[in-house]
């Protein structure tokens, strides 16, 4: 205010230094990879500072997660083996997020994909040869059957998907226990389990250790891949997640996209469900599915729902999960350190994404 | 006639925890910020103040201690989303899983599971508590009775007062209150932390007086319950009062149904809050209500482009 006569004292500015903050537009790709490893460091550091206060002596640290899970031929295996239907969770997760569709019944898709095969099982339903694929069609389908009503409710009618899939989880989980402490108990035990698949109805090695499922789950995410970067309705898909209004007003068939991808991520949820049943346990047990549901959220977040870096992102979960069973095992820490983990990881890495898009500019003086 | 008696006189203990954390997440979202981790701080508040009763054994420290467990992770939430400007659901998710997985690992380690405690005694509000069928109602603890004032103040401060008024204009439009003075980021904040302090009150009543011992994941879909519970009331406080009353009713008839012998398959009598969930989601739905009486920016980070 030029008219004003100063006063006797020049004002001090009220704060000699600000911070401003502005939107990056653009940031060079090694800067982004810098900040992510940054970010994943610190998550792996503070996971380690809580495993070492929980009784982990700190030396051993490195010697179990690293060098036993990964460079020892059997763990590796293990880390395979468990990888599947990780995999499977995360594309499932991808595909849905990609349709801006909240899947949180990843859990309850897998329950009905567990369910199904083992009905297959238990009821004899076709030949012997065909036994195996029947019960993974059977999987996929009562996967998809479950992920359908969140869908149609939430296009027909705006109901949350958060919330009705995560509420169909819980009424999957309960009549889960009702078959397994019910009808479909084995006879044979004392404890909630269906009776054991045939030897026919589990899921094969296809090569000295390494069981089928695991090339299974990288064909999945080929044709995840194929399906979200190649083929039409992945076109769509991009579409509808970039701005949905303008893809309506452009004539992209939403509604139908939006299902297809829904479903699809339903049934790849429900033959995870048949991987663990088929697979690992070689029955339907009551937990199976815990923490599956979870980690595919997980893993489509970091992996940005693209379906190959999913896979990747799996696999090191998958290492997680090995590494927190042979925890457990030789020191008792809780399964669910590998929960609080992926959950750590996912804090760190989601900040990290507030350095990439602002800028962080300080400036002097009030006028800079 | 029994049966119905004992049944209404359980219905508060399920009733109170549904309310306090509904209340506590309209708090925070009638301020904009869209609270999924419910969940999540109802198991810190839970773990928290069985911990403190088990350590001191004073009911009403162990409570506050719940409050304040809660309100120390929503910290975390609050500079997530705020702050950092992560995606409202994914930090809201990645809260619950935190927390599941922070507070079983505590429990676990520091040996806090299944350790029975002293709840509160019953307090009978004479002569209420001699009335026919509902005398059960007016016998219950402390904090059912304390419930009330709380609701109060909260609808009070919510639909009273000025900082109130600030507190929704904040959610409503955070660029007019930003324009008006109002500090956005500092009101999204307290109101994360005040809404994470009364779900962690309803956590911390789960585990000390009515389950009365800490079991990992104790809260079983409550908080998610909860989030519904504030969709279909659509931010009014009253309303998620008598959806929290109805949820009560139903869970308090579970352990009564049994009690009379009526046999029925467990585990679909167990599946029932979840159904009623889903069934009144969709009844809303139908009945063409709930969108809009919505914060206006809800789950929209603020960002004034310009700081200065």
């Amino acid at each position: 205010m030029p008219d004003i006569a100063p006063t006797a004292a020049p004002r001090q500015p009220l704060a000699s230094r600000r911070y401003t903050l502005e939107i990056r537009q653009q940031m060079a790709w090694h800067w982004q990879a810098l900040i992510l490893a940054l970010a994943l460091l610190v998550g792996l550091g503070i996971s380690t500072a809580i495993l070492v206060a929980a009784g982990v002596p700190a030396g051993e640290l490195l010697n179990e997660f690293v060098l036993l899970t990964l460079f020892d031929l059997q763990s590796l295996k293990a880390v395979l083996f468990q990888a599947a239907p990780i995999i499977m969770v995360g594309l499932a997760g991808c595909i849905a997020f990609r349709a801006r569709f909240w899947n949180l019944g990843l859990e309850g898709q897998m329950i009905w994909g567990g369910i199904a095969a083992t009905a297959i099982s238990l009821f004899e339903v076709g030949p012997e040869a065909l036994r195996l694929p029947l019960m993974g069609l059977a999987a996929a389908l009562a996967g998809l059957a479950w992920a359908l009503a969140p869908v149609l409710l939430k296009l027909n009618l705006r109901v949350n998907e958060i919330i009705s899939t995560l509420m169909l989880n819980y009424i999957a989980a309960n009549f889960l226990l009702h078959l397994v402490y019910g009808a479909w108990k084995d006879p044979r035990d004392a404890f909630p389990y269906s009776p054991q698949y045939r030897p026919f109805e589990r899921i094969p090695e296809f090569f000295d250790g390494y069981s089928l499922a695991i090339p299974l789950a990288l064909l999945a995410a080929l044709l995840a891949w194929w399906f979200v970067s190649l083929c039409r309705a992945g076109l769509y898909l991009r579409f509808v997640d970039a701005n949905l209004r303008v893809a309506t007003a452009n004539g992209v068939p939403v509604r139908q996209v939006i299902i297809t991808s829904v479903l699809l991520s339903g049934s790849l949820a429900g033959l995870a469900g048949w991987l663990v049943a088929a697979g690992q346990e070689s029955r339907l047990t009551q937990a199976f599915y815990q923490g599956y549901g979870f980690s595919g959220i997980l893993i489509a977040f970091l992996a940005r729902n693209n379906p190959l870096a999913a896979t990747i992102v799996a696999l090191l979960v998958a290492t997680l999960f090995v590494a927190g069973r042979n925890l457990q095992v030789f020191y008792q820490i809780p399964f669910s350190m590998v929960q609080l983990i992926q959950a750590l990881i996912v804090i760190c890495v989601a900040s990290s994404d507030f350095f990439i898009r602002h800028r962080i500019r300080r400036t002097l003086g009030r006028d800079a | 006639m029994e049966l119905i008696t004992s049944w209404l006189g359980n219905v508060p203990d399920f009733a109170v925890p549904y309310a306090l954390a509904a209340l506590g997440l309209i708090l925070t979202e009638r301020a904009g910020v869209l609270a999924l981790g419910a969940e999540g701080l109802l198991l810190a508040g839970a773990l928290a103040s069985i911990g403190m009763q088990l350590a001191l054994g004073v009911t009403g420290l162990s409570l506050l201690a719940g409050m304040a467990a809660a309100a120390l992770v929503s910290v975390l939430f609050a500079v997530m989303v705020i702050i950092l400007r992560i995606n409202q659901v994914i930090a809201g998710l990645t809260l619950v899983f935190f927390c599941q997985g922070l507070t079983s690992l505590l429990g676990t380690l520091l040996e806090w599971t299944n350790q029975p405690i002293q709840g509160l005694p019953a307090l009978a509000l004479w002569p209420l508590s001699e009335l026919p069928l509902i005398g059960r109602l007016f016998n219950q603890n402390l904090m059912v009775y304390l419930t009330a004032p709380i609701f109060f103040a909260v609808v009070w401060y919510l639909q009273r007062s000025t900082s109130g008024l600030r507190l929704r204009a904040v959610g409503e439009n955070p660029q007019a209150a930003d324009a008006a003075g109002i500090p956005v980021i500092a009101y999204r904040f307290a109101a994360v932390m005040a809404g994470a302090a009364l779900v962690g009150l309803a956590g911390a009543y789960i585990a000390v007086l009515s389950t009365k011992m800490w079991i990992a994941d104790m809260s079983g879909g409550r908080g998610w319950i909860a989030v519904a519970l504030v969709i279909f009331a659509r931010w009014s406080p009253w309303k998620a009062l008598v959806g929290a009353l109805l949820f009560g009713c139903i869970e308090a008839l579970i352990p009564q149904l049994a009690a009379a012998g009526i046999r029925l398959p467990q585990y679909f009598v167990l599946m029932t809050p979840y159904a009623v969930t889903l069934g009144v989601m969709i009844w809303v739905a139908l009945s063409g209500r709930g969108q809009n009486d919505q914060p206006g920016a809800l789950g929209e980070p603020y960002v004034r482009e310009e700081r200065r």
